[in-house]
């Protein structure tokens, strides 16, 4: 009879066990572990995205139409989540936050919903109210980035710079260009202008018609004909959320 | 007035001091401290020492539910039947000096009241109706086969050199082995003797079922076999049963084999003999179980039937030649 | 004081039965972890039980597939008074991205109450002990309601 663990045994008897004493000595989730969602409402332009890629169906909206405007409430729904970031990853304004805290214990349903409710205002905007919210995501990809965190500086910089123009166009003050916005937005002027309510313009002299922006689109604004080579928006369906100017593979798109 | 006083003193004898209750506590206590110290051989801090206590009293208070396929009277009856004999055991096994029914009963009782608490689980294994529990109980039987070669083997072997000593032959008795050892010295220490006390020790893990020989109650396995369909109440009553059958085998180890150590004083006595079966139950049950994986149950009557049998012969044969 | 102190025992010796009612093996695993020298469950009296019969907190995992649904919900009726039902992961809860398959006969509180819903996918052992622990403190709640 071959005995291997006899010398361990005694050996364990008279040493300390290796046992995490849990519940008495609390202890910290490792260092990119995703736990609990957080939602910033103050940051989020509605623009579905993560409802569009999650995979567990965790994320939801409700819209309460009000005078100030819409009344939008989105919930997260932590017993539905994969924790896969995804949602956080696709997001353009860093709304979702994944933090380490692994308490997620419910004895009812209620318990596990994470919930944001903002106010988004109908389309003719004032200077924008969430200037100190946009000016935060030039540093935010660092750490809110986990697979970009230990990458070179590249990658972040060129966050920054696709960054920086929403924030320019948001903080500049409105100019007059009133009439601009009724006009077709497609056939350009060869020196394209951003547009004062934030939503993109494309470049035609840069532009060729692939139609990634189209595709990406989370409100399916965008029209792309290659065969006449047009690029349409439709304004009212925009919400201005950036990410076609993100995916543009020529970056012709400006918001 | 007498008969009164010795009525009382034997129901005192079977519900207090030899008998149940005490049974009932320091059975458990054994219990809480094998698990103790095979989650600290684990290097876990394990369960407190009062944990066999918590689960009993837990399972007091549980629903119990009887299958519809089951034999009532049996089902509920075989746990009980179980218990009773474990005590009477516990009452007839001598304490060093003293015993509280003395001279009522030899070794040869206490094998077949050994038997009975197996038996009792088989019987209400097979009145549940469970398929597991007919698995379990099948491997059970084997268990108690090959146990019960050695068993039987160490016994002779003892009752020979006892009854050389004595002059009488074979000498079966308990209290006169107690009273030979007192005299003599313990039987362990007797070099012919030694074979069949290593015998004895390892017939006591397969004897309660524990580590490596447990096919039967194999919980991963087969539902925990025999108890797969026990709920409630008469499952507390098979794990203070269980509890309970560690103390016997050890004390009757320490009966056996230690018998000349005892003081004379009765409760010293007891004190000592709890603190040997404690040290019989971490070597045998407690360190056994922290090593060895489960064994299977041709392995285990291989195992008996070879090893420890031939350990119980070698004992056998030189009690025979006087040794 | 016979009763109080199968109360307070009912909250110290809670034997769980474990379900794997078409998961994936991750929170199988974790909950294995629990187990092991690790995190030791055992030294709070959590024990892995082999028969329903004998367990008090069962514990769920997986997204209750049409095939299990009726093996789950009969083994839970198993198990005898006072109990107590534990989802584990994100799937018995919701689905999680098995969520709307023709596979998957949805969450677990369709059919019975759930007590515990311990949220993660797959939930990190610790939080698999605060939530065993919380089901024992409901275990023993539901004794004291049972005299």
């Amino acid at each position: 009879m071959d005995l291997p663990f006899a010398v361990e045994a005694i050996k364990g008897l008279f040493s300390k066990p290796s046992t995490a004493m849990y519940p008495a000595k609390p202890s910290t989730a490792a260092e990119n572990y995703r736990g609990r969602i957080v939602f910033h409402p103050e940051k989020c332009i509605n623009c579905m995205m993560c409802e569009r890629v999650c995979s567990g169906h965790a994320i939801t909206h409700t819209i309460e139409k009000t005078e100030e405007g819409d009344r939008i409430t989105r919930t997260f729904y932590l017993g539905s989540c994969t924790f896969c970031a995804t949602c956080m990853d696709f997001c353009n304004e860093n709304a979702i936050e994944f933090t380490r805290d692994y308490h997620m214990i419910a004895t009812k349903e209620e318990d596990l919903m994470v919930s944001g409710t903002f106010i988004k205002k109908p389309p003719v905007r004032k200077p924008k109210p969430a200037a100190p919210a946009a000016a935060k995501p030039a540093e935010a990809p660092a750490v809110a980035k986990p697979p970009e965190a230990t990458a070179d500086a590249k990658p972040e910089a060129e966050k920054t710079a696709a960054a920086a123009p929403v924030k320019s166009a948001e903080s500049a003050p409105a100019v007059k260009a009133e009439p601009e916005k009724a006009a077709a937005p497609a056939p350009a002027a060869a020196p394209i202008e951003p547009r004062d309510d934030g939503k993109p313009v494309s470049d035609p002299s840069k532009c060729v018609y692939c139609g990634i922006c189209a595709k990406k689109c989370p409100m399916q604004a965008i029209t792309v004909d290659r065969a006449s080579k047009t690029w349409t928006l439709d304004e009212d369906a925009c919400i201005a959320c950036g990410t076609c100017a993100e995916c543009c593979p020529k970056k012709c798109i400006i918001m | 007035m007498t008969t009164i006083l010795n009525a009382l003193l034997y129901l005192g004898y079977i519900l207090i001091y030899p008998g149940f209750l005490f049974c009932f506590f320091i059975g458990l206590l054994l219990c809480g401290i094998d698990r103790k110290l095979v989650a600290r051989m684990q290097k876990r801090v394990g369960p407190p020492i009062l944990q066999p206590f918590y689960d009993f009293f837990k399972l007091l208070g549980k629903e119990t539910i009887i299958p519809a396929a089951a034999n009532r009277t049996v089902y509920l009856l075989a746990p009980l039947l179980g218990l009773a004999a474990l005590v009477t055991i516990q009452l007839m096994v001598p304490v060093f000096g003293f015993t509280a029914f003395s001279g009522m009963a030899d070794v040869i009782v206490i094998l077949y009241l050994l038997l009975i608490p197996a038996l009792a689980t088989i019987m209400g294994a097979a009145a549940s109706g469970s398929p597991y529990a007919g698995v379990g109980l099948s491997r059970e039987m084997v268990t108690i086969l090959a146990c019960e070669l050695p068993l039987l083997m160490v016994l002779l072997a003892i009752a020979k050199s006892v009854g050389n000593a004595m002059g009488t032959g074979l000498c079966f008795s308990l209290s006169e082995i107690a009273a030979y050892q007192s005299a003599h010295g313990s039987l362990l220490f007797h070099p012919s003797m030694i074979p069949a006390a290593l015998a004895f020790l390892l017939v006591i893990p397969g004897e309660t079922g524990s580590h490596p020989f447990d096919a039967a109650e194999a919980e991963t396995e087969i539902c925990e076999g025999m108890l797969a369909e026990y709920s409630g109440k008469p499952l507390g009553v098979y794990k203070l049963s269980h509890a309970i059958k560690l103390l016997t085998m050890t004390s009757l180890f320490v009966a056996l084999f230690l018998g000349g150590l005892g003081t004379g004083i009765v409760v010293l006595d007891a004190v000592i003999q709890v603190a040997l079966c404690t040290v019989v139950t971490v070597i045998m049950i407690s360190f056994v179980h922290a090593i060895t994986a489960r064994l299977r149950i041709e392995q285990i009557f291989k195992f008996y039937w070879t090893a420890v049998a031939g350990l119980a012969l070698i004992s056998l044969v030189l009690a025979w030649f006087g040794l | 004081m016979f009763k109080k102190l199968i109360e307070e025992s009912t909250g110290k010796s809670p034997w769980l039965f474990h379900i794997n009612a078409g998961s994936c093996n991750g929170c199988d695993i974790e909950l294995v972890s629990v187990l092991t020298p690790r995190y030791d469950a055992e030294r709070l009296g959590f024990q892995l039980a082999g028969s329903p019969r004998h367990a008090d907190i069962v514990v769920v995992t997986g997204p209750i597939t049409r095939q299990s649904l009726n093996r789950v919900l009969r083994t839970i009726e198993q198990v005898p008074e006072p109990r107590c039902i534990v989802t584990m992961g994100s799937c018995p809860q919701s689905g999680n991205v098995f969520r709307g398959s023709y596979a998957i006969a949805g969450p677990l509180s369709k059919y019975v109450h759930v007590d515990v819903d311990v949220a993660g996918c797959t939930p990190k052992p610790e939080a698999v002990i605060d939530g065993l622990a919380l089901a024992a403190k409901i275990l023993q709640e539901k004794r004291r309601a049972m005299n």
